[in-house]
């Protein structure tokens, strides 16, 4: 590649992963050489800048034509800058709930590494959204998993952190082992790993041996993806590092990575599959013909997650089974295709209801866990008569989360629901299956609301919120009520800017 | 006025938020003014707007909502005959309970919050009323269900509290799971959760009719749960556990009247499948004597009224699925009126002898001059006493349960009524009768806050029977059906027997308790002397009461017994095995994950190789 074709890249469209990595590297040098006695936790600021002006810069990418650039190996559709805006807002939410984490042990040795990982693993989830080939999809992924098993074991001296790390890099690698796999016979079979030329190849094999090799690529490319997402039969490793993990991480695995493997399940399975015949004669998509399966995982993921919630004590392991029943919900929007024509709409509104509702609630528990020295339940008791405002918020939470109306999470299930059983063939067992798990949930939900209003109160005294941890609150209870009540401002947003996504398809 | 009829509402919202934000650095008195002003606020314009659509049509405004693709949803405002009319139950009730709450709850430190719940309720129970669509009314359905919950739990320190709070709470929303998948289906036939375009849909033949009867079976499943019918029914009488001015407002008056204003606001559905509402009648007609006859045995004071509002309740449902829209309607107003009644006075009784035992009260009559006039006025219209408005609407009932060919359970009903008369004078023969069985002396009659709303109630409780007469006019039931295309009134005239046998089952319910009851009382007390002569002579006494014991009551005992069981063992058991069984999943489930992460890959390999050879198998890639 010579420097003329270098240069007549429309770099503009990478601005905002330029920022990030600029902000990380800057990060890693100030770390580097500051001084000992520096206070490293100002450095969440800086980190927070670079996220924000990613942000608004993404914000002035949005509604252009859609930029390719490197060969087609980056592209910058409606898709990736929706995402996105989920994995940025997101991140910076994040990174201000991690600003306030102080575990009992103190961590002001690794407090400056924190920050930069933090920025690696968003930038990897960065690049997934906007990959448009196999090679920068793995190298977002990798980028990303392998920031969060140095993040996960964050607390070196922390004996549940450590063992977090070591299991999440153990089945990070059996998954990534097998993803990878699965997409060695992509490459095989189409001799490309550039998705378009893929798909444009898929869309003219009607030969069945061939398209059995394609069920081979695509179950073991979603086995290996379950894991980014926590479900089924991926799962097991989530309670475990949930609880290991520190707090802040937790919660930028329970959504800022879960989002970043949808948004790959969308370019790879989705992206090349939708239209890939499913049988010799091409009268169904590949699919099509297939849903049953995702359907499948979607249903047992929502059961496991739910039921198994219902025996914990521990708020994190708690939180880890209840974000496998939210990846179940929103596999089901995915195996049902959002009800045919809201595809990325549902998707998208449910993760950005999710940010909110999941990151409040974990702020809550941030907080909360570290003034009652304890992560059981028991340490909600009487939360209520301690600081009445973090009970109302976390209550604000727990019902979007269950799918109380007047919440986002409401309107978001409300939209799995319609689109499951609106779509020709109707999917009414997977959504009976929500309906129901979603009742079973009621029961974990209600139980933290039980032990805030109505129990006495333990472990002494007031707690007083951080300004920081206080901002995150309120903007998350005001995106999940605002959604509530006028979903139709995000939906609105989606049309006006990104139209249908139609060219997330466009060969 | 109806115009502006969405102010209704919000007007408790306000009170809620006010209190929510400042209620800690009011005084008490002050929390109570704030919650009367605005649910006043409320009363006066809902009786605007209730005498406004006396004379307008229809006002109906909706604005969109949310659109997803080229299916709209709306919000908006309804104002119809039902509706005006819930508006008007609802804020009168509500503001009343807000009042009696001033006396009754004096002294709780945590009074503005319990203000603050009781308009978060209101402001949802107002908002359910005036949905002029589905999915509002569901909206509103669980905010209500939320408001229900926070105040049965707001002794929260009391066990049975909280237990009573998380039960009401979950056995509702398992009728709310019925709702919704209700509502689901008719939005997949329909397009659209608007009742009109529904009701349009379904006179249009555009579903099929095994559809309309599912759909309508698990609407009425949702207000089952609601409405505390069989066998969702269980968690209304633990719900008691509830403050009283609580129970009055929302388990006697408004919430549980939800599901029956809910078949009501769907009646168009029912009435186009005639297995729904066999369903309906059925489920009533049953809920009406099994809880009537375990109202029986009952000791608790509130527990009694319970299981009364449950058996009224089954009355209502009876009415709407004979199809007697009008007299479903009619006996919910009545019944708000006459039960909140009870309730209040109930409350006062508690508030002055500090027991809930009916055991342990007596001779209350001479010492609450206003409050036992005021409870005997709600009883003799619970128990259709000719005058009173309970007679009215109950013969509305019967009448339609008759002519819709319903014989056996106008049967039912008829002994219901017996029941009702037996065991309301039961209560005031134990309650107010006699000489005090417990040496509670200090029993004063409550403060004015509290008896004021009370002869407010009292007032109602008998007038408002005169709304729907066949002796002076049927005005409520003619306006109600008024423009209606769906709903045709039937106009023919009741067989004049009825009226005299339910005249006739009510007073033999009620001589039956004052042979019974009034006697015992005197026994009782005598058998508290310490006289051994006495105490003999009066075992003699007691021992007609033991015949009637066993002829008359002991049967009916045997059989509520019986009842009882099969509402422990029976559905109990049918409720525990299910949770039982979410639970040893759970077990199962934890096993299995034992923090080995070669068993985790292991799974996620298993998952993979499951896939895979379902997909070769099923996929006929081979041969």
């Amino acid at each position: 590649m010579d420097m003329e074709t270098m240069l007549s890249y429309d770099w503009g469209a990478m601005a905002p992963e330029f920022i990030i990595l600029g902000t990380a590297i800057l990060l890693s040098i100030l770390d580097l050489f500051a001084p000992k006695q520096f206070n490293r936790r100002s450095l969440a600021w800086l980190g927070l800048t670079g996220i924000f002006l990613a942000f608004i810069t993404l914000l002035g990418l949005m509604g252009q034509e859609t930029v390719s650039i490197l060969h087609d190996t980056f592209k910058l559709d409606s898709f990736a800058v929706a995402f996105k805006l989920i994995l940025l807002f997101g991140s910076a939410l994040v990174i201000v709930m991690a600003h306030s984490y102080e575990p009992p042990e103190g961590m002001n040795e690794y407090r400056g590494e924190f920050y930069y990982l933090f920025l690696a693993a968003l930038l990897g989830a960065m690049v997934m959204a906007s990959s448009g080939d196999l090679i920068t999809l793995f190298v977002g992924l990798e980028l990303l998993s392998i920031s969060s098993y140095i993040l996960a074991g964050m607390r070196k001296k922390n004996l549940q952190s450590n063992e977090a790390a070591m299991k999440y890099v153990v089945n990070g690698g059996i998954s990534t082992a097998i993803t990878l796999f699965g997409m060695s016979y992509l490459y095989g079979l189409s001799g490309t790993t550039n998705l378009k030329e893929m798909s444009a190849w898929m869309v003219g094999v009607f030969d069945s041996q061939f398209q059995y090799l394609f069920g081979l690529a695509f179950f073991m490319i979603l086995v290996g993806l379950t894991f980014k997402i926590a479900s089924a039969p991926f799962h097991m490793w989530a309670p475990d590092v949930y609880q290991g993990a520190p707090t802040p991480v937790t919660a930028f695995l329970s959504v800022i990575s879960k989002t970043a493997g949808f948004a790959m399940i969308y370019r790879i399975l989705i992206g090349l599959f939708i239209t890939a015949p499913g049988d010799s004669m091409g009268a169904f998509t590949f699919l099509e013909k297939n849903q049953v399966y995702l359907a499948f995982l979607a249903g047992i993921t929502m059961i496991i997650g739910n039921i198994l919630a219902l025996r914990q004590r521990n708020i994190k392991r708690l939180f880890a089974y209840s974000s496998i029943a939210q990846a179940g919900y929103v596999l089901v929007a995915v195996a049902t295709l959002g009800g045919g024509t809201f595809l990325f709409d549902t998707v998208w509104f449910y993760l950005m209801a999710y940010v909110f509702m999941n990151l409040g609630a974990f702020s809550v528990i941030q907080l909360v866990t570290e003034k009652s020295d304890t992560e059981d339940i028991s340490g909600f008791a009487g939360l209520y008569k301690r600081s009445p405002w973090l009970a109302a918020v976390l209550s604000i939470f727990l019902l979007s989360l269950a799918g109380i109306p007047g919440t986002a999470g409401f309107i978001g299930k409300l939209n799995i629901i319609l689109g499951s059983v609106t779509v020709e063939p109707g999917h009414y067992v997977l959504a009976s299956i929500m309906m129901g798990t979603t009742v079973i949930s009621y029961f974990y939900y209600f139980g933290i609301m039980t032990q805030m209003f109505f129990r006495p109160v333990q472990g002494a005294g007031n707690i007083k919120i951080p300004a920081g941890i206080s901002v995150v609150l309120i903007v998350c209870a005001i995106g999940t009520i605002l959604f509530g009540i006028m979903p139709s401002l995000a939906f609105d947003f989606l049309h006006v800017n990104f139209g249908d996504f139609a060219d997330f398809f466009a060969l | 006025m109806m115009e502006s009829a969405w102010l209704i509402p919000l007007f408790p919202l306000a009170s809620f938020l006010f209190l929510l934000l400042f209620g800690s650095r009011l005084k008490e008195a002050a929390s109570a003014w704030v919650g009367m002003f605005f649910t006043f606020a409320s009363f006066v314009w809902s009786v605007f707007v209730l005498f406004d659509r006396l004379q307008s049509p229809t006002y109906k405004a909706e604005a969109g909502w949310l659109a997803i693709g080229d299916v709209q949803l709306t919000a908006g405002i309804e104002i119809n005959q039902l509706n005006a009319l819930m508006l008007m139950i609802v804020s009168l009730i509500s503001f009343l309970v807000h009042m009696y709450s001033k006396g009754y709850m004096h002294g709780d430190a945590r009074l503005p919050v319990f203000y603050a719940y009781l308009g978060f309720f209101t402001f949802a129970m107002l908002g359910l009323v005036m949905a002029p669509n589905l999915l509002q009314l569901y909206f509103f359905w669980e905010l209500v269900g939320l408001g229900s919950f926070l105040l049965i739990g707001f002794y929260f320190y009391k066990d049975e509290a909280k237990r009573a709070a998380k039960k009401a709470f979950i056995m509702t929303r398992i009728g709310d799971v019925g709702l919704l998948v209700g509502m689901i289906l008719l939005f997949w036939q329909v397009g659209s959760f608007e009742y009109d375009e529904i009701f349009q849909a379904v006179q249009a033949g555009a579903i099929s009719a095994e559809i309309i009867t599912l759909t309508a079976i698990l609407i009425f499943i949702g207000a089952i749960g609601k409405s505390g019918q069989f066998p969702l029914h269980t968690w209304l009488p633990d719900a008691m556990e509830g403050p009283t001015p609580v129970s009055a407002l929302i388990h006697a008056a408004t919430m549980v009247a939800a599901g029956v204003y809910l078949v009501a606001a769907m009646f168009p559905l029912f009435t186009a499948s005639e297995t729904a509402l066999t369903i309906v009648a059925v489920t009533g007609g049953f809920t009406a004597i099994f809880a009537a006859s375990i109202g029986l045995v009952q000791k608790d004071i509130k527990r009694v009224l319970a299981y009364s509002t449950v058996s009224q309740l089954g009355y209502m449902m009876l009415a709407l699925g004979s199809a007697g829209y009008a007299a479903g309607i009619f006996h919910l107003m009545t019944h708000a009126f006459f039960k909140a009644l009870l309730f209040l006075a109930a409350g006062s009784v508690i508030h002055a002898v500090h027991t809930q035992d009916i055991e342990e009260m007596g001779g209350l009559w001479k010492k609450m001059k206003i409050t036992g006039p005021l409870f005997l006025i709600g009883t003799l219209a619970i128990s259709g006493v000719p005058l009173f408005s309970g007679f009215f609407s109950k013969d509305e009932i019967l009448v339609a349960a008759w002519q819709h060919g319903n014989q056996g359970l106008f049967w039912l009903a008829l002994i219901a009524a017996f029941f009702t008369a037996f065991y309301m004078f039961r209560l005031f023969f134990m309650v107010f009768t006699g000489d005090s069985r417990k040496t509670e002396t200090n029993v004063r009659e409550s403060p004015a806050t509290m008896t004021l709303p009370m002869i407010v109630l009292g007032v109602l409780a008998i007038i408002s029977g005169y709304a729907n007469t066949h002796w002076f006019g049927t005005f409520l039931g003619d306006w109600l059906v008024e423009g209606n295309e769906y709903l045709a009134h039937v106009h023919s005239e009741a067989p004049g027997w009825i009226m005299l046998a339910a005249t006739a089952v009510s007073a033999a319910g009620i001589l039956l308790a004052y042979f019974i009851y009034s006697k015992r009382a005197i026994s009782r007390s005598w058998m508290g002397g310490e006289n051994s002569t006495v105490y003999i002579a009066l075992y003699n006494k007691y021992f007609i009461d033991e015949t009637y014991q066993f002829s008359f009551v002991a049967l009916t005992r045997w059989i509520s017994l019986f009842l009882s069981y099969i509402d422990r063992f029976i559905v109990g058991g049918l409720v525990n095995a299910v949770t039982g069984t979410v639970q040893s999943l759970g077990r199962v489930g934890s096993r299995l994950q034992n923090g080995q992460t070669q068993l985790y890959g292991t799974i996620a390999f298993l998952g993979l190789a499951v896939l895979v050879v379902i997909f070769a198998l099923t996929g006929r890639y081979f041969g």
